[in-house]
């Protein structure tokens, strides 16, 4: 059931329409059921018992980003967002997932299946990939710009503990899956650099996925065991911070696990111990001194935020702060930064051709920037720009990967 | 009127295809609302893309009598654009393009579903201007502000939608195409079509193109936070300054209530312990505005303003009337319905209208947060209620009705942007004479034999 204070959310809503313009899927396709209006008066009705929760809607539910951007524009504070969630696991009993969700979903459950599956997939699955037609795609994304798995997991090239001499500082670090399994090099970046700075830097063998691709899906009796594993690895009182690099897992342990916990009647306060704690690379970074590490490193570099990151977590001067510290990089802003890139997980590949139309603008608007660098500090952005460039000779990186370079 | 009979949905179907006819339960109900409280199913929801989809669509329910009711954002505040005696909705948010900016002699032509705040911002990339400024601008269409007659906070120096109208290609309810106006600013040629259709409310035609004069964007602008402990202070002031011949762009005027709930949703750190502020524009080129800042500066504290404050920089503007804008939203977070009165009276009866509004609020025992685009009398009083409450809903209707009355009684008018759509249609003959309004029943046979366009609404409204 529905938590209470989410339900009453509903009667919140005035219908003045502000949320209609600045939703990215409305834009695309500007009828009233794929704006957040619209799906809030249509719970209500479901709620209400007026309507029957039907394939439609369903189906018109998922067609969303879960961009949190009504949730920000809402003059009357609704919070959009935490309603549609708890709408999806509402009816995650009757429709079930998809099956390629079911797989994927199961692999990231589990401590075990998750890498022995990747470790075949490092052998076949690059080889496969690179055999795949390139010009074909996985939702918007061709092929020949998916990322490929890396040659060793970044949990393998590290000892559990690296120490430092003197260590002026100490932190705990959620890889998460994207940085272990594809991009090690934004892992290695942050390692190098906390290193470099003094900093003892931790890596529990036994995290977790942070279990958001599930729960946001609904499935969140299926993440459970993933939340509680994780807090209690990182709910820890011997460290500073628990320092993370993917916008998405982060706002997964600092926000969306107590929502959820709460919402499922479970105990959320070891969720808010680990909520306080935990801060984006680029956050903890601020406290420290970099540039006596850097040298000039000619770039000019603009800044896509992450969606999980500025609007989940209110993260958005500090990786711009990180990059605008690096000797020698021109900072560029892009026409709307803010705006979703339209990967949102999933999304791209249920929902590819308005996933299309969104990530067509964030490309245009990256071009008017002539930047050669676009900086975010989300693997799901990343992939979804990359892979929505076109023949575009643009990088994408971390903020932290363009540190560890100047560092060099 | 028969339900949408097969034949009559396949030939819809032909017209605009079956992606762009829209008959799930969730696709009517997500049209059976505007920002009013009243809700009505419609029977299919059609998103025309062209005039000449238009023509068709009308030709099939002009044949088989299928009630039309045009819509566009759905942020009207009056039923307006709901399907009241069931048929079908044009909807023109997928008719959405920008046709042209013509520079050299300051006119755009643009399609109906354009949002007024996006063609606004191509407009000022261009040093260009269009003023009307309804505080839903950001959600708001063309189309609608063009049959609304939509106003806004600019309202009091640069006047409303009908001002800045050149010309329209209309569809009437027979099929036809017609256009009225013209390019130039100067037209008296035959009546004046152009602005009867301004503001009729989606019941003589459909309008397809909208063809509007621009004015140069000013130069500098500044906005001003005048703070007072008595809200009458802040009304005599606003009659004080047209009085003596100021012309700001705007001059807002919002209660304690209004501040609290916009403070909780933007934090820009308004007043808390006021009992008023007055939010006020100038704009024109650099010079000019400076001293008409001081001058309104020093207007505001001779009239008893505690404090004013001038805007620094162009984002504590943009902050500041992006709250302001959100206001209707933002009162939901005291109460989860609200409906917005509308009545205005000649400017200089300002004061002695809100301290009546306070009156009534206070002998009926409902709660209304005080907002106005109080330069030019327009009173928007935010009834605050939850409709699940039946008595309570009962004093709000009568708060409503003696809000009304007495704007009549001063000579001021029911409506002065919203319109009259179903919300106020009930006080019509209080305002309009029996000659008036037969006139008017006599110019809709005329656009409309049938009566197939937006049926049920102010003219033919019955309770």
């Amino acid at each position: 059931m529905m938590a209470k204070e989410i339900k009453e959310e509903v009667y919140n809503c005035i219908k003045c329409g502000l949320c209609l313009t600045p939703c990215p899927v409305y834009k695309q396709l500007y009828f009233e059921a794929a704006s957040p209006r619209g799906k809030v008066q249509l719970i209500k009705k479901i709620l209400e018992g007026k309507l029957e929760a039907s394939e439609n809607f369903h189906r018109l539910l998922f067609n969303c980003l879960l961009c949190e951007t009504c949730s920000v524009n809402c003059p009357s504070g609704l919070q959009v967002d935490r309603l549609m969630k708890a709408m999806r696991a509402e009816l995650i009993e009757k429709f079930g997932l998809a099956w390629p969700k079911q797989l994927l979903f199961h692999l990231l459950a589990s401590d075990r299946l998750l890498p022995f599956f990747l470790t075949w997939g490092r052998t076949l699955g690059n080889t496969v990939l690179s055999l795949m037609p390139q010009r074909s795609r996985w939702g918007t994304v061709p092929y020949a710009r998916l990322p490929r798995l890396n040659r060793k997991f970044l949990r393998h090239q590290y000892p559990e503990i690296i120490k430092v001499s003197k260590p002026k500082g100490r932190v705990l670090y959620f890889t998460g899956c994207a940085t272990h399994y594809f991009f090690a090099g934004v892992g290695r970046a942050v390692i190098d650099i906390l290193q470099r700075l003094g900093i003892e830097v931790i890596i529990p063998r036994e995290q977790m996925c942070c279990g958001l691709p599930i729960f946001l899906a609904g499935a969140r009796q299926m993440a459970l065991r993933n939340i509680q594993k994780n807090i209690e690895l990182f709910n820890r009182q011997d460290v500073e911070a628990v320092v993370v690099d993917c916008a998405t897992c982060g706002s997964a342990l600092k926000k969306e696990y107590v929502h959820i916990l709460e919402e499922m009647g479970e105990s959320p306060e070891t969720a808010k111990a680990l909520s306080r704690k935990t801060l984006d690379i680029s956050q903890y970074l601020e406290r420290w001194e970099v540039e006596p590490l850097l040298r000039p490193l000619r770039a000019r570099v603009t800044y896509h935020d992450p969606c999980h990151l500025l609007r989940s977590q209110g993260v958005k001067e500090e990786p711009r702060n990180l990059l605008k510290r690096i000797p020698g990089v021109e900072f560029v802003e892009m026409a709307g930064a803010d705006v979703c890139c339209g990967g949102g997980g999933t999304f791209q590949w249920e929902h590819a051709e308005v996933a299309f139309g969104i990530s067509g603008k964030k490309v245009e608007t990256i071009r008017e920037t002539r930047a050669n660098l676009v900086a975010t500090g989300c693997p799901g952005c990343r992939l979804q720009i990359y892979g929505n460039l076109g023949e575009e000779a643009v990088e994408v990186v971390h903020p932290v990967e363009l540190l560890a370079r100047a560092g060099r | 009127m028969p339900m949408l009979s097969q034949e009559v949905r396949q030939k819809f179907s032909s017209i605009v295809g079956p992606e762009r006819l829209k008959t799930s339960p969730e696709d009517l109900l997500t049209y059976a609302y505007d920002a009013y409280v009243l809700e009505y199913l419609p029977e299919a929801v059609l998103f025309p893309k062209t005039a000449a989809e238009v023509r068709q669509i009308m030709k099939v329910a002009c044949a088989h009598k299928i009630f039309v009711t045009p819509r566009g954002a759905g942020s009207g505040l009056g039923a307006g654009s709901l399907a009241k005696r069931g048929g079908i909705i044009l909807c023109f948010t997928m008719m959405n393009q920008i046709l042209e900016i013509n520079t050299a002699n300051r006119y755009a032509v643009v399609e109906p579903g354009v949002v007024i705040s996006e063609f606004q911002k191509e407009l000022e990339k261009l040093n260009l201007f269009y003023p009307p400024d309804p505080g839903s601008a950001t959600v708001a269409t063309m189309g609608g502000a063009v049959l609304m007659n939509a106003g806004g906070m600019r309202g009091v120096k640069y006047g409303v939608t009908r001002d800045y109208l050149l010309g329209l290609e209309i569809v009437l309810p027979s099929g036809e195409i017609m256009n009225t106006g013209s390019l130039t600013a100067k037209d008296v040629t035959g009546y004046d079509l152009t602005r009867l259709i301004c503001g009729s409310e989606g019941t003589l035609a459909l309008v397809t193109k909208i063809i509007v004069r621009l004015l140069p964007k000013p130069k500098s602008k500044r906005t001003l936070q005048a703070i007072y402990d008595r809200i009458d202070d802040a009304g005599d002031t606003v009659a004080k300054i047209v009085e003596a011949g100021i012309v700001p762009a705007t001059l807002e005027l919002m209660d304690k209530m209004i501040i609290k709930a916009l403070e909780d949703f933007a934090h820009l750190g308004l007043p808390l312990d006021a009992e008023a502020v007055l939010l006020i524009d100038v704009d024109g080129d650099l010079e000019t505005v400076e001293k008409q800042a001081a001058l309104v500066a020093d207007f505001c504290k001779s009239q008893g303003a505690r404090d004013v404050r001038v805007s620094q920089s162009e984002k504590d503007n943009e902050q500041l009337w992006m709250a302001r804008r959100s206001a209707f939203g933002a009162v939901a977070r005291l109460r989860p319905t609200c409906v917005i009165e509308d009545a205005t009276v000649p400017v200089s009866f300002l004061t002695r209208a809100i301290k009546k509004v306070i009156e009534i609020s206070e002998r009926n025992r409902v709660q209304i947060a005080v907002l106005a685009h109080a330069g030019d009398g327009n009173l928007h009083p935010l009834i605050l209620c939850d409709q699940r409450d039946a008595q309570e809903m009962q004093r709000v209707e009568k708060a409503m009705d003696e809000i009304v009355d007495y704007a009549l009684s001063v000579g001021g008018t029911l409506s002065g942007e919203h319109g009259i759509g179903i919300a106020k249609a009930k006080y019509l003959p209080k305002q309009l004479s029996g000659a008036a309004l037969e006139m008017m029943r006599a110019i809709k046979k005329a656009f409309d034999p049938q009566g197939i366009l937006n049926p049920g609404s102010f003219l033919e409204y019955e309770k």
